[in-house]
């Protein structure tokens, strides 16, 4: 039955809406460009979701962990047989992307009777060849785009914008590690409030523009349940990796104000 | 299914992108003797002392009687904490190095966790196994030696293997030397740390002094081992091995302490 046309269309919107409703609760993830490099930060209720995918390129996800599981397990196979077969040098996030991860997940999705990647990506690269393609996000039915200075990925669409709306139209990647903390922690707190109000189909609250009370009880609401995680590719480092998880004691400055 | 073994060599292999060397239909083991009786023109050493460890390793490179190369690197970092001085074929050992350092990442980033100790030294034992075919057409043998300084854990410190031309390793205490000039300085090694000053006691200052001498005692007499060369400013490769990870020592470092040797001048 599926050999017809619109019952292969059928299948594949049902897929969407599926997806959509695994993936609505998931905590976000944001990166922001700054002076040293790049930032992602996300919360966790404990395992981590920020990860060294090569020396200068990091990866998060958001969705199944035993899918974004297989996501990450599967870039850095990529990675490092690019990195054998020709140099260390020529592992790009751009073709990571482009012919890894977005393929791999395209086909997942296409094929109907088997499960998709219950996940989005964010890939990070520390100084790519082109400054446009420092963020890539890719979404479950392998679709992606690239961005300069910052990047989200989230359980909904909505939320990822009200990201990125929070970041604003402000490029200066000249700011400081506790700066770009206190953006992304605040802009993630904005997702994460869009999220719950989508959630509880809150209509009229949903254009109510976030306060700072709302962005308190947020971030407080993930410490409580969790805790914040935050990683960098930081190009002052002395070693070939520039990945580094940061601490309690790095965050203690951007989180004291919310415990 | 994929793998989550965080095998890097198995994933080259299952792909086809690790082929298996195979002795090569009558070849004729007469001819070049067994395995590790090939020349490894060289010289490397490693010597542990108050600090961590030193290893250090000539230029020179060489087929036959012909000097290939000046300026060749024998040691080589392989991950933040532990380097490979090698001896032998220098594509099979570059090699051999590269697999191991991208295995080394491989692991930790897909494993969330370091590669023991005992792990890397399999690993390494593994690579040379794979490699005996070429070792032993006469054309390919390599003889490294590994250093790491441990963090943590019960293995805590610097540590050095040698292995032999088979996979086999073993642990040396106090200081290793393989190359063709090894012979040469090996007694004196020996002699100085028995009866002198034990190098586990010596400052990095006099311990980078007597590697430089043990070098230019193994140029002197052996003809595959580069020495100093202070017309085209060559100097010997040293790193240090330390709980606050590898550094190579400048040339200047080493300028500094051949000048108060008054070696090469």
């Amino acid at each position: 039955m599926l050999d017809e046309p619109y019952r292969w269309v059928d299948a594949i919107r049902n897929r969407r809406d599926y997806l959509e409703d695994q993936l609505e609760g998931a905590s976000p993830v944001v990166g922001v460009a700054y002076a040293a490099g790049v930032l992602l930060l996300t919360s966790t209720p404990g395992p981590r979701k920020l990860f060294e995918v090569y020396n200068q390129v990091a990866s998060a996800g958001v969705g199944h962990p035993a899918d974004i599981e297989k996501l990450r397990k599967a870039i850095i196979d990529i990675a490092h047989v690019e990195a054998f077969n020709l140099s260390a040098s020529d592992v790009s996030l751009q073709r990571l992307v482009a012919f890894g991860l977005g393929p791999l997940m395209k086909a997942a999705f296409d094929e109907i009777f088997r499960s998709p990647f219950i996940a989005r990506m964010v890939v990070a690269e520390l100084d790519p060849s082109d400054p446009l393609e420092t963020f890539y996000t890719i979404d479950a039915d392998g679709s992606f785009s690239s961005s300069a200075a910052a990047a989200a990925i989230a359980g909904t669409a909505d939320s990822a914008e009200a990201i990125l709306a929070r970041l604003g139209k402000d490029d200066d990647r000249q700011v400081s590690l506790e700066e770009a903390l206190s953006r992304a922690l605040d802009a993630w707190a904005a997702g994460r409030i869009q999220a719950e109000r989508e959630d509880a189909e809150e209509e009229l609250e949903a254009d109510r523009p976030i306060t700072d009370e709302d962005v308190v009880a947020a971030i407080g609401g993930a410490l409580d349940a969790g805790r914040i995680e935050a990683a960098v590719l930081d190009r002052t480092l002395p070693t070939k990796t520039k990945f580094r998880l940061l601490t309690e004691a790095d965050l203690e400055g951007a989180l004291a104000q919310f415990r | 299914m994929l793998d989550d073994s965080g095998d890097f060599l198995s994933i080259l292999k299952e792909r086809g992108q690790l082929p298996s060397p195979q002795v090569a239909s009558g070849f004729d083991t007469e001819r070049v003797g067994p395995p590790g009786a090939q020349t490894e023109g060289t010289t490397i050493l490693a010597l542990r002392y108050r600090d961590g460890v030193l290893v250090a390793g000539d230029r020179r490179a060489t087929a036959g009687n012909v000097v290939v190369y000046d300026r060749a690197a024998k040691v080589l970092s392989v991950d933040d904490r532990s380097v490979l001085a090698l001896s032998g074929s220098p594509a099979n050992a570059y090699e051999i190095a590269r697999l191991l350092e991208i295995s080394f990442q491989h692991y930790r980033r897909t494993q969330l966790q370091e590669l023991s100790l005992d792990g890397r030294l399999r690993m390494l034992s593994r690579l040379l196994k794979d490699n005996l075919p070429m070792a032993l057409q006469g054309i390919g043998a390599v003889v490294p030696i590994y250093i790491t300084h441990e963090v943590s854990g019960p293995q805590a410190g610097g540590h050095i293997y040698f292995y032999d031309v088979l996979g086999a390793n073993f642990e040396t205490v106090d200081f290793c030397t393989t190359g063709s000039g090894s012979p040469i300085i090996r007694g004196a090694l020996y002699f100085l740390n028995r009866w002198e000053r034990p190098f586990a006691e010596r400052d990095e200052s006099d311990a980078l002094r007597l590697v430089l001498q043990m070098l230019e005692t193994a140029a002197e007499f052996d003809t595959a081992t580069g020495g100093f060369k202070s017309t085209a400013a060559i100097y010997p490769q040293v790193m240090r091995v330390t709980g606050d990870g590898i550094t190579d020592i400048p040339e200047a470092d080493l300028a500094t302490h051949y000048s108060s040797l008054q070696v090469g001048s």
